[in-house]
């Protein structure tokens, strides 16, 4: 059987060049599924050709050019080649590829798919001849053969097989979740080796369980209710199907707005697939149960809220602490009394994920530098929240970030003017997020003061 | 970095001249906790970018005379209204930057037709000051500034009325009242215009009207009536007074 099969894809190799629009297309599609154009394209960079710099435990990684170039890119590899490279992390030339590249969750293609994403990196990209930068890890990391005990270890995966027992469409969101959308990668913890814990839902409850990325934290995408009465609500329970395709389409939904990493996700990948893949992938999601997880639940807390003493000090606005007037200064406007601000325009803070993270970096960096949606086909509209960085000091910052993680019963810890002052000095200089005037008006008169004590040639 | 002394100078006189100005004293005790955030040093360390020390000295004697401090709080001296008037006109408003400054300059058309003085808010603050110093030179043999304050204002509402002749002080094409309708227009401007802009300090100005500035929604308000709004003012920068 395996012999046949290698056949075939050898068969369709050397047919290479003849490739028909439908399986162009496909393979296009599939790209954008696995969203390769956001590890394989440099900032400015042309897409595929490579060179963005990942930041990984061992040192920096960079990815390398996947157009069809043939020295700088893969446009000498066979499919089987390619195929290689997708399921086994293994390069043309033998070598191990660093697992950066999440083929642990690719080895799960089909040997359809692999062959419409070869058509579409063969005929579909333009080839690009930039050859970048060469990942230069320092030992033990450079020795490349190492990987090949870890894959023995860690990657077990097989080629998607549907699960009989559940429907066409729970499959369908299996094999995206698992395989292309690598949605593990970031959603499911890693281990001491730097391995995902668990790379499907039987291989362990660990599954998606949620994970922390740089600080940021990747919440848990289990999505079933637990089942007693009154248990904590944790993972996507609180979130509809159409609540998670809603949010994949267009990075918002009625309870979240995206932030972070996963805004470039569903910018270049997600809210390109089809209503029905993306509802497919929140069926699947639907069907792993919510333990293993505690924190961050986005959950649907609305009627809590209403309750809640912190709406009612915020109403009343008298005998306010630091945090609860600065609140009311900075984000009462937008997030509410409530703390639910709107749905699809301002997400709510109640139950919020990146809230109540344990770790509150993607919080603070959230206040400090802003956020903005991702303009989306089926929702351009590219929403910011503005940075406070210029407007509010680290022990101001602190101050709101404490009030907001344990107001409208969220469950974040306190944080700290140290914790700030780390998140700030790693704020990129990004045009249009902070939030700051930068022409007129932008200088109190102390500034002007300051400016005027240097000599100007213009004056006197 | 020949220009070292010559600033020393004049931040130097600047220092005397606004200490000859008596109204700082009346400024109204808040604690000073209220403002902690607010980093703006105190007025007489401020080194004007744009007057020159005489003309600074009648800025800050003729703010002071428009919006006096009284029992009504602090006035355009505490609120730091000179340096938003000498931040605007060391800028892109104080040199018309982007008005239609080419003639014809027809003085006697409606209002409709707009600016009709053929010089730069910047220029009118320099001729009309320089007027308004010889006229009190004449009159009274000194500067204004240094006129006390029932003969400031004197001079001012002559300013207003039109009664004193710039031309004859050797100002072309400036009537003394246009000069004037800037100085108050400014002023005013300095005390309500959002600190960020150099004037309105520790938000002295929303303070009197109770403005709570930079808030941008009250609906929890809605349907609290009869209940006073308990917040003081936020600055654009997020500064607080109470």
């Amino acid at each position: 059987m395996a012999t046949l099969s290698l056949f075939a894809v050898q068969a369709s190799a050397s047919a290479g060049a003849s490739s028909d629009p439908d399986t162009l297309a496909r393979g296009a599609y599939l790209a954008r599924a696995g969203d390769c154009v956001a590890c394989h394209t440099a900032p400015d960079g042309k897409p595929f050709a490579g060179g963005l710099a990942i930041e990984s435990p061992f040192g920096t990684i960079y990815s390398t050019n996947i157009t069809p170039d043939t020295h700088a890119g893969i446009g000498g590899y066979t499919e089987q080649e390619f195929a290689a490279a997708l399921r086994q992390g293994k390069r043309a030339d033998g070598a191990n590829l660093y697992p950066a590249m999440p083929y642990p969750s690719y080895a799960r293609l089909t040997d359809e798919d692999v062959h419409a994403l070869y058509v579409y990196f063969m005929h579909g990209v333009e080839p690009v001849e930039h050859q970048p930068e060469q990942t230069d890890l320092s030992f033990p990391f450079d020795q490349r053969w190492g990987i090949t005990a870890w894959n023995w270890l860690f990657v077990d995966q097989s080629t998607f097989t549907p699960t009989p027992s559940s429907d066409a469409e729970v499959n369908r969101g299996r094999y995206l979740v698992q395989g292309l959308g690598h949605c593990g990668s970031c959603h499911t913890p890693r281990g001491l080796f730097q391995q995902e814990k668990a790379l499907n839902e039987e291989d362990g409850s660990e599954y998606l369980s949620g994970a922390n990325l740089n600080g940021w934290w990747a919440p848990s995408l289990r999505g079933q209710p637990a089942d007693e009465e009154g248990a904590k609500v944790s993972g996507l329970a609180g979130w509809s199907r159409d609540d998670i395709a809603e949010y994949l389409a267009t990075g918002r939904n009625a309870h979240s707005a995206v932030g972070g990493e996963m805004t470039s996700v569903i910018a270049n990948s997600t809210s390109h697939l089809s209503e029905q893949d993306l509802t497919a992938i929140a069926a699947y999601l639907k069907t792993l149960p919510a333990e293993g997880s505690t924190r961050g639940n986005d959950s649907d807390a609305t009627g809590v809220a209403k309750e809640s003493s912190t709406e009612q000090t915020l109403t009343r606005a008298t005998g306010l602490d630091a945090g609860a007037r600065l609140y009311l200064d900075n984000c009462n406007a937008c997030h509410f009394a409530s703390g639910t601000g709107a749905p699809r325009v301002f997400p709510s803070l109640v139950g919020n994920s990146l809230v109540n993270a344990e770790n509150p970096t993607g919080l603070i960096h959230t206040i400090l530098a802003g956020a903005q949606l991702p303009s989306t086909p089926k929702n351009p509209e590219r929403l910011m929240m503005p940075g406070f960085a210029w407007r509010l000091s680290n022990q101001e910052v602190a101050a709101l970030a404490t009030f907001v993680r344990a107001g409208w019963g969220n469950t974040g810890g306190a944080v700290s003017a140290e914790q700030v002052k780390d998140v700030r000095e790693t704020l990129n200089e990004q045009p249009g997020y902070s939030g700051a005037p930068t022409r007129y008006g932008a200088k109190t008169s102390a500034e002007h003061a300051t400016d005027n004590q240097t000599p100007s040639p213009s004056k006197d | 970095m020949t220009d070292q002394p010559n600033n020393w100078q004049r931040r130097t006189f600047m220092r005397q001249s606004f200490l000859t100005i008596p109204a700082i004293s009346a400024v109204a005790s808040v604690p000073l906790s209220a403002w902690a955030q607010d980093d703006t040093p105190p007025l007489s360390e401020y080194y004007p970018r744009f007057f020159e020390p005489q003309e600074w000295a009648f800025i800050l004697a003729a703010t002071d005379r428009l919006i006096p401090a009284d029992d009504n709080g602090p006035g355009a001296i505490a609120a730091h209204v000179p340096v938003f008037i000498d931040q605007e006109l060391a800028g892109d408003y104080g040199n018309a930057s982007d008005w239609y400054m080419d003639g014809p300059f027809l003085s006697d058309l409606p209002a409709e037709f707009g600016y009709q003085l053929p010089h730069t808010p910047a220029a009118v603050y320099r001729l009309g000051i320089k007027a308004t110093h010889v006229y009190c030179q004449r009159q009274y043999g000194t500067s204004f500034a240094a006129l006390d304050k029932a003969q400031q204002i004197t001079v001012l509402e002559a300013l207003e009325a039109g009664e004193i002749d710039f031309n004859a002080l050797g100002v072309a094409d400036l009537p003394s009242q246009s000069f004037f309708a800037f100085l108050l227009q400014n002023t005013k401007e300095g005390f309500f215009a959002d600190p960020i802009y150099g004037g309105n300090r520790h938000m002295a100005g929303w303070k009197l009207l109770g403005f709570p500035g930079a808030r941008a929604n009250f609906l929890e308000w809605v349907d609290q009536y009869d209940r006073p709004y308990p917040l003081g003012p936020v600055s654009l920068k997020g500064l607080q007074n109470r």
